[in-house]
C-alpha cells in the first residue's frame, strides 16, 4: 500500500496561540482516513493546511509529503483537481449560486482535463446520471435540496479526476437518510486513491472504516482501527463521544400504562400547505399530560410547521386543533427554538431577559435559584448577553424560562440539532426529565430517529 | 418581471400627475390674470389677446373654480398638449427635444468614464487590498465630501482658469463636454468604486470561488467564470440606487457649466417661473428616471435570474 | 443602549461640534449685521476688524459665514428629525398594521421615488421662491421615505424572528417587543441614515442656492454665497474658498458620523 499523503508534526497557529497542536498521519492507498472530534477541535484546519487553504492570519508548521515529495504550497495547489480535492462542508455555498448544475460539472472537464466542449457537456451530464440528479441538471444550486447540492459539488469535485478526496463535514445539516448515500458515493469516488473525512458524527466515522483519529481541542487523544476504536475506545473522551450518539443513549421513554390520560391536546385530520404545496395531511393524534411525543421525518416534511401550527402560529389547511386545557393561559402554551441565539434579543443581559418575565407574570423569585441549578445554569451567565454564553448554555436558558411559566404543552423544535452531541445528549435529557416532574406536555421535532425513539414516549413519522 | 413593471408603469402614471399637479398649483400661485397666462402658454407669448384669454376663460371654467382648470389641465398634459413658453413663448416640446439631447449625451458620456475608473479601481484594490485600498478609500471619501457643484467648480478654477485646457462654459466642441462629463463621473465613482470593491472583496473570499480553484480551474479562469457575473449583480442594482445622483448631479452639473440640458433648462425655468417648461423639463425628467430604473431592473433580472431586486 | 463610536465618528462629530460653536458664536457677538454694507471695504482680505475678510458689497464676511452655516445646521437638524420619525414610525407601523396598511405605505412611497429628490424639493422651491419653510418640508418629504424603506425592511425581520415570537407567546405586549427587539435593531441603521440625512439636507439647500432658486439674497446661503463669488475668484480666492470648504467640512463630518456607509 503506498502511502499517498504523508503529515509529520503539522501545527497551526494565530499568533502565538496553538490552534492545532502538532501531529501526524499518513493517508494510504485504498484505506481511508477519519478524524472525528467536536466542533471547534481543530480538525478542519488540518485539511485547510494540506490543501494550502489556510487563511493568512494563520500560520503553520511541519511538513507535508504528497505522493513521497514534500512539497511546497504552490505545488501542492498545482495540484489541486487533478490530483488532490477538497469538498466543501456547506455545498450550497461551494457551489455558483447563478450558474446551472451541469455547467459547473461541464467547466472542469473543459479547462481542467482539456476536452472539447461538447465532450465535457456529456461527460457532465453522464456523471449527473450518475448520482441521480439527470433531472435537475439546468438548475440553479438555489433550487437543489442539501443532498442534491452535495451530489454536484462531489462530482464537480471529482470531475477533475483527482482520487485523493478530502471531506470536511460531507454530511453536515443533511439528513440522516441522505447520509448514507453521500457516503458511499465518497467512497466509490475514492476507491483508485484514499479519502481523508472530518466529521463530529460517529455513525460516519463507523461506516467509512479505515483508521480513525480522534481531536479533542486541537489534541490527539486517541487513534488506530476505526472499528477498534469505536468498539473498545481507550480514551475517556472518545467513549463520551460514543455514549452521546442518540443510539446509545439509555431509553427514557415511558410505557403507555404509566401515564396520566389526562389530555392536553386533540389534533385531528390536520393538514398543512405552504406555498402552494400540501406538506402533509389527516394527521390525527392527541397529546396527553407529561407526555413526550416526537416527531419525525425528512427536512421539508412540515415537523416543524406542525408544531407551530399546534401553536397557532400558523394556519392549518384542514382539520381541528382543539385545546382541552381550558384553565391554562395563552403564554403557557410555548416553544423551543433550534437556533438558541436567533431566541433572544441581545440588546440587554439575559438577567435583565430574566427580569422582565419575572416582572410581567410575578414570578416567585425563590423558584429561580433551585431551577437554575437543576439546569446547571451558573449565575454569572445573567450578567452576559445572549452572544457571550454557549449554545447548550443558552438552550437551557430558554428552558428555565419556559418552565418558570408553568408551561402545560411546550413544543421543541429541534432543540438540541445546533448543539455538539455531548451537549445535546445533556440538554435533551434535562428537557425531557423536566417536562416529566412537572407535567408539561412536550412535543419534540427531530431529524434523528434514534434521538426520538430513545426519549419520546409516542412517535409520530410524517 | 410581470409586477415590476407594473410597479413601473403605476409611477409613470404617478410621475405624470405628480408634475402636472405641483406645475398647476405653481399657475395658481403666481399673481395677475390666470386665463391671460394659460392662454399664453398654450398659444405663445405673440398670440396672445383678451379674445384668446376669454376662451381660455370659458373653457376652463375659470370663473367657477379650480377643480375643474385643474381636470382641464390634467387632460392638455395627458395629450401632451405641452404648451408653450411663457419667456421665450416657442413650443415647449422643441426646446425640450433639443435638451434632451444635451443631457442624455452628458449621462452617457459621464456613466461611461465613471465605469471606467470606478471598476478597474474597484477590482485592483479588492485584489491587492492595503495600503491602495485606503489610499483609494480616503480619496473616495474627499470626493464624495464635495456637493457635485464644488468639485465642478473645483474643475473650472484648476483647468479651465489656471491652465486653460478647456473652456469654462458652453458647448459645441468636444473640449467643451470633457470637464462636466469629467465631474459627473468623478462624483458617480468615488461611490461605485467602493461598490464594485466590496462586491469583489465578498466574491473573492466566497467559498464557491475557492472551491471553483480547488476543482482545478486556474486564477483567471475562475475570475472569468464565477467572478466576473457575481461581482456584477450588486454593481448593476447599484446603478439602479445612483441614478438618483446622475439626474441630480446633471442638474447641477449643467448649470454651472451652461450646458442646454433639461437640468439647466429646469434651473432656469424655475428661476423665471416659466412654467410650461417647468412641467415640461420635470415630466420628461421624470420618464427618464423611470425608464432607467426599468432598465436597471431588467438587466439585474438577466445577470441574476433569482430574483427581482428590491425597489 | 451600548452606543461605542469609532474615532472616525469622534472626528466627525467633534468638525460638526466646532462649526456649529462657530456659528453660534458668530451670529451672538458679531457686531455686523448680514447685510450692513461697506462700500469702502469692499474684498478685503482677513483683518482685525473683519476677521475673514469683506465680500464685494463690504459685508463682514465672518458674520455671513455664521448665519449661512447657522443656517444649514438648522435646515439639517429640522430635516433630520422630521424625517427620521415620519419613516421610523410609519416603517414600524407598515409591517405591524396589516396588510392594508402596508400596501397602502408601499404606493405612497412607489410615488415619492418616481421623482428624483432634487427635482421633486426644485418644484416646491418653485411654488414659494426664497422659503426656507417649503425646503425643509420639500426635503423631509422626500428623506423619510428612506428610513421609512430601511426601518421597514428590518422590523419584517425582527417581527418574524425567534426572538420576537418568543417574546410575544410569553405574554409581553407590543411596547416591549418595540423595546426590547425592534427599536435596538434599527437603531444603528436610523443613526447611519439620520448622518447621511443631515448631510444631504444640507446639500440639497446648498444646491438650490446655488442654482439661485433656493434661499434668496441678501440672505446669506453657502450655495447663494458661492454663486456670489464666484465672479471674484481671483481677486479675492479667500472669499470663493470660504463657502466651498464650510460645504465640504459640513458634508464630510456628518459622512464621518456615520461610520459605515449604506
Amino acid at each position: 500500500m503506498s502511502v499517498l499523503l504523508k503529515l509529520t508534526n503539522v501545527a497551526v497557529f494565530v499568533g502565538d496561540t496553538c490552534l492545532l497542536e502538532p501531529i501526524s498521519l499518513e493517508l494510504k492507498q485504498g484505506q481511508p482516513l477519519t478524524i472525528l472530534g467536536q466542533t471547534g477541535s481543530g480538525k478542519s484546519l488540518l485539511a485547510q493546511a494540506i490543501m494550502g487553504l489556510l487563511p493568512d492570519t494563520l500560520s503553520f508548521q511541519g511538513d507535508i509529503e504528497v505522493f513521497g515529495k514534500a512539497l511546497t504550497l504552490e505545488q501542492r495547489q498545482a495540484l489541486w483537481g487533478r490530483d488532490l480535492v477538497m469538498l466543501p462542508q456547506e455545498p450550497w455555498h461551494a457551489l455558483d449560486p447563478l450558474m446551472k448544475g451541469i455547467n459547473q460539472v461541464a467547466e472542469v472537464y473543459q479547462h481542467v482535463q482539456g476536452k472539447s466542449q461538447n465532450d465535457a457537456q456529456a461527460s457532465a451530464q453522464q456523471d449527473l446520471l450518475d448520482v441521480g440528479l439527470a433531472d435537475s441538471a439546468h438548475k440553479r444550486p438555489g433550487q437543489l435540496s442539501g443532498g442534491m447540492a452535495q451530489r454536484l459539488a462531489i462530482s464537480a469535485a471529482t470531475a477533475g479526476g483527482a482520487h485523493v478526496i478530502l471531506a470536511d463535514e460531507p454530511t453536515k445539516g443533511l439528513d440522516v437518510s441522505r447520509r448514507d448515500g453521500i457516503v458511499r458515493l465518497l467512497q466509490s469516488r475514492s476507491i483508485e486513491g484514499s479519502l481523508l473525512t472530518i466529521t463530529h458524527d460517529v455513525a460516519i466515522a463507523r461506516q467509512l472504516g479505515g483508521s480513525l483519529l480522534v481531536m479533542k481541542q486541537g489534541r490527539l487523544v486517541e487513534q488506530g482501527d476505526a472499528l477498534d476504536v469505536l468498539t473498545n475506545p481507550q480514551n475517556h473522551y472518545t467513549r463520551e463521544l460514543i455514549a452521546a450518539e442518540p443510539k446509545s443513549w439509555p431509553d427514557v421513554s415511558v410505557a403507555l400504562a404509566n401515564k396520566t390520560t389526562e389530555t392536553v391536546l386533540v389534533a385531528e385530520n390536520l393538514a398543512i400547505e405552504r406555498g402552494g404545496r400540501t406538506l402533509f395531511e389527516n394527521v390525527s393524534f392527541s397529546i396527553n399530560k407529561g407526555e413526550v411525543v416526537g416527531v419525525v421525518g425528512d427536512s421539508g416534511c412540515g415537523k416543524s410547521s406542525l408544531g407551530d401550527a399546534l401553536l397557532g402560529l400558523l394556519p392549518v389547511s384542514a382539520g381541528l386543533v382543539t385545546r382541552s386545557n381550558h384553565t391554562a393561559k395563552p403564554y403557557q402554551w410555548l416553544k423551543l427554538y433550534q437556533d438558541p441565539p436567533s431566541a433572544f434579543t441581545s440588546s440587554v443581559s439575559l438577567g435583565t431577559l430574566l427580569k422582565d418575565l419575572v416582572d410581567l407574570h410575578n414570578i416567585a423569585q425563590e423558584r429561580i435559584v433551585p431551577l437554575m441549578t437543576r439546569l446547571n445554569l451558573p449565575e454569572s451567565i445573567l450578567q452576559r448577553t445572549c452572544l457571550d454564553v454557549s449554545g447548550g448554555e443558552l438552550q437551557r436558558f430558554a428552558i428555565l424560562r419556559a418552565l418558570l411559566l408553568d408551561p402545560v404543552f411546550l413544543f421543541a423544535d429541534e432543540p438540541t440539532s445546533r448543539l455538539d452531541p455531548i451537549t445535546a445528549k445533556d440538554v435533551t435529557n434535562l428537557l425531557v426529565e423536566l417536562a416529566r416532574e412537572t407535567g408539561c406536555a412536550v412535543l419534540m421535532v427531530s431529524h434523528d430517529p434514534d434521538l426520538v425513539r430513545k426519549t419520546c414516549d409516542t412517535v409520530i413519522t410524517l | 418581471m410581470k409586477a415590476m413593471l407594473l410597479k413601473r408603469v403605476l409611477q409613470l402614471v404617478t410621475v405624470v400627475w405628480g408634475v402636472g399637479t405641483l406645475t398647476f398649483i405653481l399657475m395658481r400661485s403666481l399673481p395677475g390674470d390666470m386665463a391671460y397666462r394659460i392662454a399664453a402658454s398654450r398659444y405663445g407669448q405673440d398670440n396672445v389677446n383678451s379674445e384668446a384669454a376669454a376662451l381660455v376663460r370659458q373653457e376652463l371654467n375659470l370663473d367657477q373654480g379650480a377643480f375643474a382648470a385643474y381636470w382641464h389641465w390634467l387632460l392638455d398634459l395627458l395629450q401632451f398638449n405641452l404648451g408653450h413658453s411663457l419667456v421665450s413663448g416657442l413650443p415647449v416640446i422643441d426646446a425640450i427635444q433639443h435638451m434632451l439631447g444635451h443631457s442624455l449625451l452628458l449621462a452617457l458620456a459621464g456613466l461611461l468614464v465613471s465605469i471606467l475608473i470606478a471598476v478597474p479601481v474597484g477590482l485592483f484594490c479588492a485584489w491587492r487590498g492595503n495600503p491602495l485600498d485606503s489610499i483609494f478609500m480616503g480619496l473616495s471619501s474627499m470626493i464624495r465630501a464635495m456637493p457635485v457643484f464644488v468639485l465642478g467648480v473645483l474643475f473650472i478654477l484648476l483647468f479651465a482658469l489656471h491652465w486653460n485646457w478647456f473652456p469654462v462654459a458652453g458647448f459645441g466642441t468636444p473640449a467643451h463636454l470633457v470637464l462636466p462629463a469629467l465631474t459627473l463621473a468623478l462624483s458617480l465613482a468615488a461611490v461605485s468604486n467602493r461598490v464594485v470593491r466590496d462586491s469583489a472583496k465578498h466574491t473573492f473570499q466566497a467559498a464557491f470561488y475557492q472551491f471553483s480553484k480547488v476543482k482545478g480551474l486556474s486564477a483567471w479562469q475562475t475570475f472569468r467564470r464565477h467572478g466576473v457575473r457575481n461581482i456584477a449583480v450588486p454593481v448593476v442594482a447599484f446603478f439602479g440606487i445612483q441614478l438618483v445622483s446622475m439626474i441630480e448631479g446633471i442638474v447641477m452639473i449643467e448649470s454651472l457649466f451652461s450646458w442646454p440640458g433639461i437640468g439647466h433648462g429646469l434651473a432656469h425655468a424655475i428661476f423665471a417661473r416659466d412654467i410650461p417648461v417647468i412641467q415640461g423639463a420635470a415630466l420628461v425628467m421624470g420618464v427618464l428616471f423611470v425608464a432607467l430604473n426599468t432598465l436597471v431592473d431588467m438587466l439585474c433580472l438577466w445577470i441574476d435570474p433569482r430574483g427581482v431586486r428590491e425597489a | 443602549m451600548k452606543f461605542t463610536m469609532t474615532g472616525s465618528q469622534w472626528v466627525g462629530l467633534g468638525v460638526l461640534l466646532s462649526l456649529l460653536i462657530f456659528a453660534v458664536l458668530g451670529m451672538m457677538f458679531s457686531p455686523f449685521s448680514i447685510s450692513q454694507q461697506d462700500l469702502n471695504a469692499v474684498l478685503d482680505s482677513p483683518s482685525a476688524v473683519h476677521w475673514l475678510g469683506t465680500d464685494h458689497f463690504g459685508r463682514s464676511m465672518l458674520t455671513r459665514m455664521a448665519h449661512a452655516v447657522g443656517l444649514s445646521f438648522a435646515l439639517g437638524v429640522l430635516c433630520v428629525v422630521t424625517s427620521s420619525l415620519l419613516g421610523t414610525a410609519l416603517g414600524v407601523w407598515a409591517v405591524w398594521g396589516g396588510k392594508k396598511v402596508d400596501h397602502i405605505l408601499g404606493v405612497m412611497v412607489n410615488i415619492l421615488l418616481a421623482l428624483p429628490g432634487l427635482v421633486v424639493v426644485l418644484l416646491f422651491a418653485a411654488i414659494v421662491p426664497g422659503s426656507f419653510w417649503i425646503l425643509y418640508l420639500a426635503i423631509s418629504l422626500v428623506q423619510w421615505v428612506e428610513y421609512f424603506r430601511v426601518v421597514r425592511a428590518i422590523t419584517q425581520n425582527v417581527i418574524h424572528s425567534p426572538a420576537r415570537q418568543s417574546s410575544q407567546m410569553m405574554g409581553f405586549g407590543h411596547w416591549y417587543q418595540f423595546k426590547r427587539h425592534i427599536w435596538p435593531a434599527i437603531v444603528p441603521s436610523v443613526f447611519t441614515l439620520a448622518a447621511f440625512g443631515g448631510a444631504n439636507a444640507i446639500l440639497t439647500m446648498a444646491s438650490l442656492g446655488f442654482v439661485y432658486v433656493g434661499i434668496q439674497p441678501p440672505l446669506a446661503e453657502l450655495g447663494l454665497m458661492t454663486v456670489e463669488l464666484f465672479p471674484f475668484y481671483s481677486d479675492a480666492p479667500w472669499l470663493l474658498a470660504q463657502p466651498l470648504v464650510v460645504i465640504a467640512l459640513m458634508v464630510f463630518g456628518f459622512h464621518l458620523l456615520a461610520g459605515k456607509r449604506v
